[in-house]
């Protein structure tokens, strides 16, 4: 399927922000970029983190960087050389970050080189924003078509989302220069009906009514993410989970196509997985 | 106390080669407006009151110090004493304002910038008046917003009404000089009558406010009447008292 449009238009550069930490940006990611690749989409997901770089360990190609993406930048190594080809799925790559250098080694040349670049050669570029509304978040948003905001059914985050949503709405190439929006949806994690049923957290109801964008899809926390982040498999790679389903209805909207709610649908656990605690 | 509004932000854009740039920053102050001469433990146990009351806006909140009313309020031990009573309540108290010579000589001493260019509330009826004419001069321009205000965002109508078709966020702030209607939930802060026009109203379709101000009278969260959550409502001075009133 990959090799199908001759003449591709430019691939689509989406970020994958969400402002606070912690909320599953890198999964997300990691887990959307997997889901389009398998699609046959030639896929590759940026981690824009430096100095952190999570991104290779979640995708497990930890110990295969040699070249990363600020070297790239700094004109020290080729793309090609950097880019690392996923062992699982033929149409995904990693652009790694640097452990060593912060986020002052990112310039917006050498970002917006790099996404030109890579626009020719792919359909999708997933860019893995650092938490944050600081430089390098701005820079991973800054060439964006499309976000998509991770946000946690909780306060903090769902109003750090709505800070994250303005920024995309006014600093972003798309908004400076062409006065047009960078499309955004909601991506909604580590959901738990438990804990709202408890009142502890918020309904997506809730959330929607507060950041009024479209909601991509609703994560439920999973025992099966933290299991394939641990072994460096995107979720969807990993065995079926309620996770892998969500990503994969998510993945299915952002390409426009209809998803059928009931087949996402959280499971109602039975009573065994009641009494002996449900790992989804 | 009044909120006091100075100068207009004015974003340059990003660019972040630059070592530095600047930028005008619009700064929302509170104003603390001394009224006795002799501040004594009276004034401190209701200061303390207040901040108990109002902890979310005064706490982080930038502050200046209001002498208008008090021009005999001249000695520099009292002044002193009265600007480290505040400032150790955790308070940031930064300028001062209404000064006489004198007084902004023992101020600036104390480390407190002499603000001028600040706009009071109009519990002062006489400048009221007089920024009368001056107000008509200006050519009225009113400003319609067609999008939700996100979060640290913050829209301005210097001289008219401000009509947003869409929510306000929490975090977020819209001030106008004449009315505010929002067509949406407002979730952050209104401040209507910036300049302090005292029938300046505030409209909204649900009321989750965090701050409401109008003509510099304000209340907060807290001290909004529970039953007027979520409501459509509008918001006025009436007797020197802002009014929150359900629409039915």
């Amino acid at each position: 399927m990959t090799q199908l449009k001759a003449k591709a238009p430019l691939g689509k550069v989406i970020v994958i922000t969400s402002g606070k930490g912690g909320v599953g940006k890198t999964t997300s990611a990691a887990a959307i970029a997997a889901a389009l690749a398998k699609r046959g989409h030639k896929t590759v997901v940026i981690d824009f983190d430096v100095g952190l770089r999570n991104l290779d360990m979640i995708m497990g190609c930890e110990r295969r960087v040699v070249f990363d993406f600020i070297n790239v930048i700094q004109g020290e190594a080729r793309l090609k050389q950097a880019l690392i080809h996923d062992k699982r799925v033929e149409t995904l790559w990693i652009l790694p970050t640097s452990q060593t250098r912060d986020k002052d080694a990112l310039t917006e040349e050498g970002v917006e080189k790099v996404l030109n670049e890579l626009k020719e050669q792919f359909d999708y570029i997933i860019c893995d924003s650092p938490a944050g509304i600081e430089r390098g978040a701005q820079l991973a948003m800054y060439f964006a078509d499309e976000a998509v905001v991770v946000t946690n059914p909780e306060v903090s985050s769902v109003r750090d989302s709505d800070r994250v949503l303005g920024l995309l709405a006014s600093k972003t190439k798309r908004a400076e220069e062409e006065g047009t929006e960078v499309e955004a949806h909601v991506l909604l994690t580590r959901h738990d009906q438990r804990r709202i049923d408890a009142g502890e957290m918020m309904t997506v109801e809730d959330v929607l009514e507060i950041l009024a964008v479209p909601l991509l899809g609703v994560i439920p926390e999973s025992t099966a993410i933290l299991r394939a982040s641990n072994v460096g498999m995107p979720v969807v790679l990993d065995e079926p989970s309620a996770a892998s389903r969500s990503y994969e209805a998510a993945v299915s909207r952002l390409l426009g196509e209809e998803v059928d709610p009931r087949a996402e649908r959280e499971k109602k656990p039975g009573l065994f997985s009641r009494l002996f605690g449900a790992s989804a | 106390m009044e909120k006091d509004d100075t100068g207009i932000r004015s974003d340059t854009g990003s660019k972040w080669r630059e070592t530095f740039h600047v930028r005008g920053r619009f700064l929302t102050a509170i104003a603390i407006r001394i009224e006795s001469e002799r501040p004594d433990a009276n004034f401190f146990v209701a200061l303390d009151e207040k901040i108990k009351t109002n902890a979310n806006l005064l706490i982080g909140a930038p502050i200046v110090l209001d002498l208008e009313a008090v021009p005999g309020f001249v000695d520099g031990t009292l002044l002193q004493n009265l600007i480290d009573a505040i400032r150790s309540r955790g308070l940031l108290l930064f300028g001062v304002q209404n000064a006489s010579a004198e007084q902004r000589t023992v101020a600036e001493k104390a480390g407190l910038i002499p603000v001028l260019i600040g706009r009071d509330a109009p519990t002062h009826k006489v400048r009221a008046e007089a920024s009368g004419p001056m107000r008509s001069v200006k050519r009225l321009e009113n400003k319609v917003i067609r999008r939700h205000i996100r979060s640290g965002q913050m829209v301005v109508a210097e001289r008219g009404d401000l009509t947003i078709i869409g929510s306000v966020a929490s975090g977020a702030e819209v001030v106008a000089s004449g009315n505010i209607h929002i067509y949406g939930t407002l979730r952050g802060r209104a401040i209507a009558g910036a300049d302090g026009d005292e029938n300046a109203r505030i409209f909204c379709n649900k009321l989750e406010a965090e701050l409401l101000a109008v003509a510099g009278l304000f209340k907060t969260s807290e001290t909004i009447d529970p039953d007027l959550r979520s409501r459509n409502v509008q918001v006025f001075l009436e007797d020197e008292t802002l009014r929150i009133e359900r629409f039915l």
